[in-house]
């Protein structure tokens, strides 16, 4: 039960603010003088602008997915949703530095790059141009 | 007047007609496609039907479907707003032939006007100026010489057959220019199979400022000013504005650009609403670059500072009507601007971003309006453009509606999926775009240096945050140990459906 909260990635203790639930999803903090509304949907809340990522130590719940990659080891680029493969701007075995593009993609009318998560070498590519490709598919490694 | 209208299409623009329509009394029919049976619209819509599968070319894009629609539920006229098949001249044919009106001007101002070279030619002979240039081919890098001598220097060499910049050229001198010739030519000829290029004046920093034009079937045609467009991505406009806080500052540029763009739509033969689009230099001069025969999805801006209802007036024009004031009864008001709200991820290379609206709290209060076709619990669809709304705001001065929309975008929040809502605060924050200093690669310039999307808060807010999640966490175990006292507390239970996902 004793889990520790992480926000942000670090760990915080928590204000003692006098906290109401307003409406689903919507707290209502009166901090000293101040009053913040605060948002909270899934894994993020937002208040006051900002949103901050919470996190559960043991990580079996609020886990984002797709966040910062390792640093070393497999990274693997996904298709966020369901679209075609346009171009693949690398060959196996090329170095790739982060943020460099990897794929372009189309996907809701749009042409989008699809980047590298990290600086490594293309392991394998997974798909050709103009395949289609369903949400989740694993597109390309990286390593 | 109509009795009742059939909307060809759907989301913020569709729910924007049937409100229009509600107004003046008419029955509204909606269309929809397999992926929008819960869509906002249908729900707002008195009337709606079933027009095909999720792809547009099953649906939105189906003129056979489109008009049986319209016959089985009686509608005697069809709005095509924007996008889909608005500028179909052979959907406008259609409509008329199977008997409905289409609100909107003729099949033939539509097929006139969608030609690009015929667009600059009717747009020229009209009157209206157009980027200086040479109207064919070039034969010889001789011609580019003479051209360049009269016009001035930068020139562009463009591919005729062209696309996607290939055998294009920037040229800044001329003792540049017999290579540049070659070079665009032969990538011209390896890229299209045709090495033709034409020379045409670069306009440097332009600016994208476009006319309102509004016409009877009666011959009288006004312009309701300008809205200024230069904040785009991608050739995608992102922030609307009227007026031009430029064209304002150039004394009888807007009477100027005005005139020139009912020149052109007369030539047209235009009547219903349309937009003539030009590009300005920093000097003031301007160009004819386009005409949408359409109303425009930047339309609220217009309406904002003229008081005018658009969609009223398409209708009154399409039912024969007259136009209700000429051209000394239109004046600007005020400022306004907009945003156009995006399912996309600017922290991830503005990639689209669908999924279900998991909590949504909309902006409202003085000067603000919100065109939206989004609700909580809507699945945006993968099948279309990834706009979700409109937030257009109005003040009486551009300084004050940029406040107004920083304000407004702050009690904005989308929960779910990404929007591009941050990209807003970015550039209404940005210095030259507040002192007006805009041009049509202003964003992309903005975007070029790293920008940290999601800051760290202030540890105060963190705290806060932390303490939610505590309670939050805090629900979940008390849920879980006594489950029936978690009963007739929906929040508990959808905290606890939240944690389980």
């Amino acid at each position: 039960m004793n889990r520790i909260i992480r926000i942000d990635g670090h760990m915080v203790e928590p204000a003692d603010s006098d906290l109401a639930e307003t409406e689903p999803g919507v707290y209502s903090a009166i901090a000293g003088l101040s009053s913040w509304e605060a948002q909270v949907t899934a894994n993020e809340i937002t208040i006051g602008g900002y949103t901050f990522l919470v996190e559960f130590e043991d990580r079996r719940q609020w886990k984002r997915s797709g966040r910062a990659a390792d640093a070393k080891g497999k990274a693997s680029i996904t298709a966020a949703m369901p679209g075609k493969i346009v171009r693949i701007l690398v060959a196996v075995d090329d170095a790739v530095v982060a943020g460099q593009g990897i794929f372009v993609v189309e996907a809701m009318k749009m042409q989008n790059e699809l980047k590298a998560p990290r600086d490594g070498r293309v392991a394998a590519i997974e798909v050709s141009e103009n395949d289609s490709v369903v949400a989740g598919a694993v597109l390309a490694i990286i390593e | 007047m109509f009795a009742k209208v059939l909307i060809a299409n759907r989301g913020e623009i569709a729910l924007r007609i049937i409100r229009t329509l509600r107004e003046m009394g008419i029955r509204s029919v909606a269309v929809y496609s397999d992926a929008d049976r819960a869509a906002l619209h249908v729900r707002k819509a008195d009337e709606a039907a079933h027009i095909g599968a999720s792809p547009s070319s099953e649906s939105y894009l189906n003129i056979d479907r489109i008009l049986d629609a319209a016959r089985r539920h009686g509608a005697t006229a069809i709005h095509p707003g924007y996008g889909f098949l608005s500028e179909n001249a052979r959907f406008a044919q259609a409509c008329e032939d199977a008997g409905f009106t289409f609100i909107g001007p003729s099949a033939k101002s539509i097929a006139l006007m969608g030609s690009k070279t015929e667009a600059r030619r009717v747009a020229k002979a009209g009157g209206a100026p157009i980027v200086p240039g040479t109207e064919s081919g070039l034969t010889s890098a001789a011609d580019a010489v003479a051209f360049a001598r009269e016009a001035g220097f930068p020139v562009m060499l463009k591919a005729v057959a062209g696309g996607g910049g290939k055998g294009m050229r920037r040229v800044d001198r001329m003792e540049d220019l017999a290579a540049a010739f070659d070079a665009a030519s032969s990538e011209a000829l390896r890229a299209f199979g045709n090495g033709t290029v034409y020379i045409e004046k670069l306009i440097e920093n332009a600016r994208h400022i476009e006319i309102q034009v509004l016409g009877d079937q009666h011959g009288n045609l006004v312009h309701l000013g300008e809205r200024e467009c230069s904040v785009q991505r991608r050739h995608q406009k992102v922030i609307e504005e009227s007026p031009s806080s430029f064209v304002s500052r150039m004394p009888g540029m807007r009477e100027r650009m005005g005139e020139a763009a009912i020149r052109a739509a007369r030539a047209a033969g235009y009547y219903n609403a349309g937009t003539v689009e030009f590009l300005a230099d920093q000097f003031g001069n301007f160009y004819f670059l386009e005409m949408n025969t359409r109303l425009q999805v930047e339309h609220p801006v217009t309406e904002l500072v003229t008081g005018l209802d658009l969609v009223r007036l398409q209708l009154e024009i399409a039912a024969g009507e007259r136009l209700p004031f000429t051209q000394d009864d239109i004046a600007l008001r005020g400022a306004a601007i907009e945003c156009r709200i995006y399912a996309e991820d600017p922290a991830n290379n503005f990639f689209p971003s669908p999924g279900r609206i998991e909590r949504l709290s909309e902006p409202s209060g003085p000067g603000v309006r919100l065109d939206s076709g989004i609700y909580p619990g809507w699945n945006v669809p993968l099948d279309y453009d990834p706009m979700l709304a409109k937030l257009i705001v109005w003040a009486g001065t551009r300084d004050q509606a940029i406040e107004r929309m920083l304000r407004a975008l702050g009690e904005y929040q989308v929960g779910g999926i990404r929007t591009n809502l941050p990209l807003f605060r970015l550039i209404l924050n940005d210095p030259a775009f507040r002192r007006g200093d805009l041009h049509t690669g202003y964003l992309e310039e903005l975007l070029k240096t790293p920008i940290d999307w999601n800051p760290p808060g202030p540890p105060e807010l963190a705290a806060i945050a932390a303490q939610i999640a505590a309670w939050k966490m805090k629900e979940q175990t008390t849920a879980q140990a006594a489950p029936d006292a978690a009963k007739g507390s929906s929040w508990a239970t959808s905290g606890r459906e939240d944690l389980l996902r």
